[in-house]
């Protein structure tokens, strides 16, 4: 150990030689999980351990050599600011600079809170991204390191998120809100991100095909705790800029950066080994990361050793931390149980218990009284014989004699109960607000007053008769899930505090779903690895439902204009497939589609020239090596698909017969070789098997039969370039079969035709060795049948 | 905060470093060490001060500042009182003032109270004396401006000692370490490994080092020693007890040493000290002078072990099992006086008992509370 912090320290003096490193806090939830308490102050003022969560965040970043700090602040901002100001990082000597931007009111996500960084160019270089409501102990300046290392040859490589692996289970990993990571776990690039939600439950994850098809292995995780901590490159917030929708984080941005084909940034996952990191997200979690402090998981940043506020603890058995200056007055007779922490001054009286909790400054605990679970900040008197279980109290809060408090209860500053008073579970008390200010208070409050106008229907003879409370509605709201996102009411059930939502089929199922989950994906896995060379025709398996019918056909219009305005104004390729890719990106449907939709957009654009085979060739030849390219600059390059879209298209395509001669240009463009010609002919759906009869069954036959009679030529050619010729003059006689112009008629004489063709490609016009294979038709066909078994055989052997 | 309030302000490095202590960017008794004396070298060459009263004030607060940001580190307080020690003898050198009766006969009755008989033959450096005036009204800085060298040569003479401080413990590493011998050893100390090497270039011997769990520093300490040439065995801790009737002697390195001649040391210590005793091995510890502290009562307390995180012992990646388990991770064991034979440090070698001695010759009384 020391000798590591020592290298650690040496390290540290290192960056401050490099450059500043500068970090950005959001001070700003944009979430109302912690009303009422926070309708007086934000959620980082408010203490955690008796320190403002807000000092814990800095604490962080200071132990990681951050040197310029900006802080977002938007409600409350004045209280920030003055927060800021009065502390001691402002001091002279503290190594941190500490910028507030107070930003606008209409700031409602922090993806505009990254565009007012924007448009204010605060950041200069690689920033640290956090929430104000963060407590740490990873060595973020080491995260930075990799990042910038990455940067140097990855230009690409915008961020980098810090994540902790946790365990589905571990209590400080949010249930309300989590994530699965698809990761490589050669370099821990995050290929794919998905939000996952308490509820409405997540069943499966959708994993776009592309990223089986260029990573060869990758790890699905749902097992890892989101730090909420980001390395941005100054990238990160122009692309907020330029992209006015993204609104979170994570959902939006990562999420849109990840799928998008058109910026083609790379995102990646830093795995912390060491170190301890989460956000104060919600009640649930600040109950978490409250007992993770007091159990030490954050050391040193523990109540005893370098507590943000710079109260002194004395630690004793236990995890049992008492203020040090003497203050503390404990009676005789109390009862201080494990992992409690009492501020200075605070008096608790005879036979009062404390269990796992966190006690303010000057506070007063009266007799009898038994506190388990709870928290409970500064300046607050809590009378005797009172129980008060699993629930925040905030500051200055008067709980008289012989109260009850029961679980998940949350009660805002200045709020008077009792005696006798009992609240219900769940139950969220403040106080009426001073007319005063009301003034300068806006939209944000509107809840408030809604909740203020609504307390005469409400019984308050249960909170004592001196009481100054209101209460905040008990009911889940009637509209049922008027949000979509995390903050619908049931979702928020996952954050509370004390709430095990057991109702909402969690504790027993949520490890089964959990694990079904990962399994499905797993499946998901292997079964790709094998779409990718068989079931072709299935792989639109992963197609978000949402893409219905309609949407696809007004897409495929969509892709049909948008080509045929790339042909006849001459579009590059290039142009084109941007165009398309945008396309796809509006109307948010899978690859298969495009392609699709190009594929037939480019065979439907060669024109039919009815008995002249040489110049149908010739107009085949123009488009395909015009437009060919186009097939794999949309993304997604997989030639066997190609191939069996062709198919597909041509079985209902008038065009049918110039398959062959379609798929000879694409081979000759070098869209297919010959190998992707073989492994399409091997699947059983090019056979047209599974099919329905037909005349389309009919055409897919036809299809595989021309493809059956090309790797024939394929094998014959390996066998004279075997005997006799040299790769070069290879490349003209590369053989082309091609299907007849001629629309109706039978495979025998497709067969025939074909060698016509393949002796025209040859070069000479009727010369002798392919007048053999065209004068024994009937038993090159035979010939033809007996090596595409072969090269069936050949196939599974590959396979 | 306060001493900011109330007086000199407080010095930009001595704020660093209180910060870097208080964030463990900087642990172990050297390094800490080392860095304190570099800081209160900046603190003294800046001060302002045209008495001895004032320089001490200045010296103090600082050490105050650094000692209050991270109480566990002891030799940050010890290098502070070394260094006041110093200045103090400079000045009464310098002053011609030879201190607090000082040369008044031994009797029994005031050994405890003088202490300090072998620094007695102090040099008198009778020829700075002419010009040396405390407060001098006409020129208060005059003091200061003749008394820096002389204070600067002082902190030189406290860097060099721990500069040396390893080569000087293993100096007589061969007289304790014979050859054939079996020596056990646990944890990752700089001053034992330095001693055992030392001992290796005259004696061949073989050192088991247990592994010393959760942190595993033994591991380090047994590679280091086998790229040394020396014969090493790495065990488990578990079989400390079992080996110890082969052992010949352990050697254990300190994390402070207490008035009372006890010590902390790295956790594990006293399950090897203890299993010692039972085999009446004898238990050596090497450590450094500026470990010796004048606090004796620190075992009373239970954050002295100073207490760690719980994910070197149980990996926050095991879910729920977090929730249900309080685990404790204390960095360091109290070995009581009993348990230990004998203490090499560079100011040779001392039993349990005379420690006290140690301290009082080091240090002076009025410092022990900073």
């Amino acid at each position: 150990m020391t000798s590591k912090s020592a290298s650690a320290g040496k390290e540290k003096l290192i960056d401050e030689e490099e450059e500043v490193l500068q970090a950005v806090i959001l001070a700003d939830s944009f979430n109302k999980r912690f009303r009422p308490l926070t309708t007086r102050k934000p959620r980082c003022l408010l203490p955690i351990c008796n320190a403002p969560l807000l000092d814990w965040t800095f604490e962080s970043l200071a132990l990681a050599g951050v040197q310029e700090v900006f802080v977002i602040c938007r409600s409350h901002a004045e209280l920030v600011k003055d927060a800021i100001k009065e502390s001691k990082w402002s001091k002279p000597g503290s190594g941190m600079k500490i910028v507030p931007i107070m930003t606008a009111k209409e700031t409602f996500s922090p993806g505009d809170a990254l565009r007012d960084v924007y448009t204010r160019g605060l950041v200069t270089t690689d920033f640290v991204l956090v929430m104000g409501d963060l407590v740490s102990n990873i060595r973020i300046d080491e995260v930075v390191r990799v990042h910038k290392e990455r940067r140097r040859t990855n230009k690409d490589a915008i961020m980098t998120m810090v994540v902790k692996e946790t365990g589905v289970k571990h209590r400080t990993r949010p249930r309300g809100e989590s994530s699965v990571f698809v990761l490589d776990p050669e370099t821990s690039e995050c290929l794919h991100y998905e939000h996952v939600q308490g509820y409405p439950k997540k069943k499966s994850v959708n994993i776009p095909r592309e990223i089986f098809e260029a990573h060869p292995e990758v790890d699905i995780r749902y097992d890892l705790l989101d730090c909420s901590i980001d390395i941005c490159s100054v990238e990160v917030p122009s692309l907020f800029q330029d992209n006015f929708d993204y609104l979170d984080i994570r959902r939006d941005f990562v999420h849109g950066i990840l799928t998008s084909d058109l910026l083609m940034k790379n995102i990646y996952c830093y795995i912390a080994e060491e170190g301890y990191a989460a956000r104060v997200q919600d009640t649930r979690s600040y109950d978490a990361i409250s007992k993770d402090i007091l159990q030490r998981w954050t050391f040193p940043l523990v109540p005893d050793d370098n507590h943000p506020g710079r109260h002194i603890y004395e630690h004793t058995r236990g995890n049992r931390y008492i203020a040090k200056d003497n203050t503390v007055v404990l009676a005789r007779t109390c009862n201080i149980g494990t992992n409690t922490l009492i501020g200075s001054s605070t008096k608790v009286s005879e036979n009062a218990t404390l269990i796992a909790s966190v006690i303010g400054q000057n506070c007063t605990i009266g007799a009898g009284t038994t506190i388990t679970n709870s928290y409970i900040f500064e300046d607050t008197v809590i009378g005797a014989n009172c129980t008060i279980e699993q629930s925040i109290i905030g500051s200055g809060v008067q709980i008289k004699d012989g109260s009850h408090v029961q679980k998940g209860s949350l009660i805002a500053d200045g709020v008077v109960i009792g005696p006798n008073a009992r609240l219900e579970p769940f139950e969220r008390l403040s106080t009426k607000r001073e007319e005063t200010e009301t003034e300068d208070d806006d939209d944000d409050d509107s809840d408030v007053e809604e909740v203020e106008s609504n307390q005469d229907s409400i019984d308050k003879s249960s909170l004592g008769p001196d009481t100054n409370a209101i209460v905040w509605p008990r009911d889940p709201p009637d509209e049922e899930d008027d949000e979509e996102g995390p903050e619908n009411y049931k979702n928020q059930r996952f954050m509370r505090l004390g709430d095990n939502a057991s109702d909402l089929d969690v504790s027993d199922e949520d490890e089964d779903s959990s694990s079904e989950e990962e399994s499905s994906t797993e499946d998901e896995d292997d079964y790709h690895e094998l779409a990718s060379l068989s079931e072709l025709s299935d792989a639109s398996i992963h197609v978000p439902a949402l893409s219905g019918l309609m949407a696809d056909a007004e897409f495929r219009t969509e892709v049909t204009q948008s080509l045929e305005r790339a042909f006849t104004e001459g579009h590059s390729v290039d142009n084109a497939a941007v165009e398309l890719k945008t396309l796809r990106m509006a109307s948010n449907v899978p690859l298969k589609r495009v392609k699709e939709a190009v594929v037939s957009a480019i065979v439907e654009k060669i024109p039919l020239i009815e008995g002249d085979p040489t110049a149908q060739r010739k107009e085949i030849y123009g488009v395909i090596s015009r437009w060919g390219e186009l097939i794999n600059k949309i993304g997604g390059v997989d030639p066997v698909e190609t191939v069996s879209i062709l198919q597909a298209h041509c079985a209902t395509s008038p065009r049918m017969p110039l398959f062959g001669q379609i798929l000879a240009a694409l081979y000759q463009e070098d869209i297919v070789e010959e190998d992707d010609i073989r492994a399409w002919h091997a699947l059983p759906d090019s056979k047209g098997e599974n099919r329905k009869e037909g005349i389309e069954t009919d055409n897919f036959q036809k299809c595989w039969m021309i493809g059956s009679h090309m790797i024939q030529q394929f094998d014959a050619q390996e066998s004279d370039t075997d005997s006799d010729e040299s790769s070069e003059e290879e490349q003209p006689r590369r053989p082309a079969p091609q299907g007849a112009p001629q629309s109706k008629e039978s495979s025998d004489d497709d067969e025939d035709d074909s060698s016509d063709s393949t002796e025209g490609v040859d070069g000479g016009e009727s010369e002798s060795p392919s007048e053999g294979i065209s004068t024994s038709g009937t038993s090159s066909t035979r010939q033809s049948t007996n090596t595409s078994e072969d090269e069936d055989e050949s196939e599974e052997t590959d396979e | 905060m306060v001493a900011e309030a109330r007086g000199p302000p407080v010095h930009r490095s001595v704020e660093v470093l209180a910060s870097r202590l208080r964030r463990r960017q900087i642990v172990g008794s050297r390094a800490t060490a080392l860095e304190t004396l570099l800081v209160l070298r900046q603190v003294i060459s800046k001060a302002r001060f045209s008495n001895l009263e004032q320089l001490v004030t200045i010296i103090r607060d600082s050490g105050r500042r650094l000692v209050d940001a991270q109480p566990k580190e002891h030799s940050v307080g010890n290098t502070v009182r070394k260094v006041l020690h110093h200045i103090r003898e400079e000045v009464h050198a310098a002053t011609g003032s030879t201190g607090p009766a000082k040369t008044t006969s031994f009797s029994i009755a005031k050994f405890v109270l003088q202490g300090q008989p072998r620094r007695q033959v102090a040099v008198q450096k009778s020829e700075v004396k002419a010009t040396l005036r405390e407060n001098d009204p006409d020129d208060p800085d005059s003091f200061a401006r003749s008394l820096k060298p002389v204070l600067m040569e002082a902190i030189q003479d406290v860097l060099d000692e721990l500069e040396t401080v390893y080569d000087n413990i293993s100096k007589n590493a061969k007289d304790h370490i014979h050859s054939d011998e079996i020596i056990l050893t646990l944890g990752m100390s700089k001053t034992v490994e330095h001693f055992l090497k030392a001992a290796a270039h005259v004696r061949n011997y073989s050192v088991i080092v247990a592994e010393t769990a959760p942190s595993y520093d033994g591991r380090e300490m047994a590679k280091s020693l086998s790229s040394a040439g020396i014969s090493t065995f790495l065990v488990p801790d578990s079989s400390i007890f079992a080996l110890m009737s082969r052992v010949n002697k352990v050697i254990l390195g300190a994390h402070v040493i207490l008035a009372n001649g006890g010590m902390f040391a790295k956790s594990g210590s006293l399950m090897a000290a203890t299993a010692a005793r039972a085999h009446s091995t004898p238990v050596v510890v090497c450590a450094g002078q500026f470990k010796v502290t004048p606090l004796w009562n620190l075992y009373h307390e239970y954050g002295a072990l100073d207490f760690g995180n719980p994910s070197d012992v149980l990996g926050f990646e095991n879910g729920d099992l977090v929730d249900k388990v309080d685990v404790v991770n204390p960095y360091y064991d109290y070995v009581q006086p009993e348990l230990i034979v004998a203490y090499i440090t560079n100011d040779g070698d001392h039993p349990p008992s005379s420690i006290y001695r140690l301290l009082k010759e080091t240090y002076d009384d009025e410092d022990n509370e900073l």
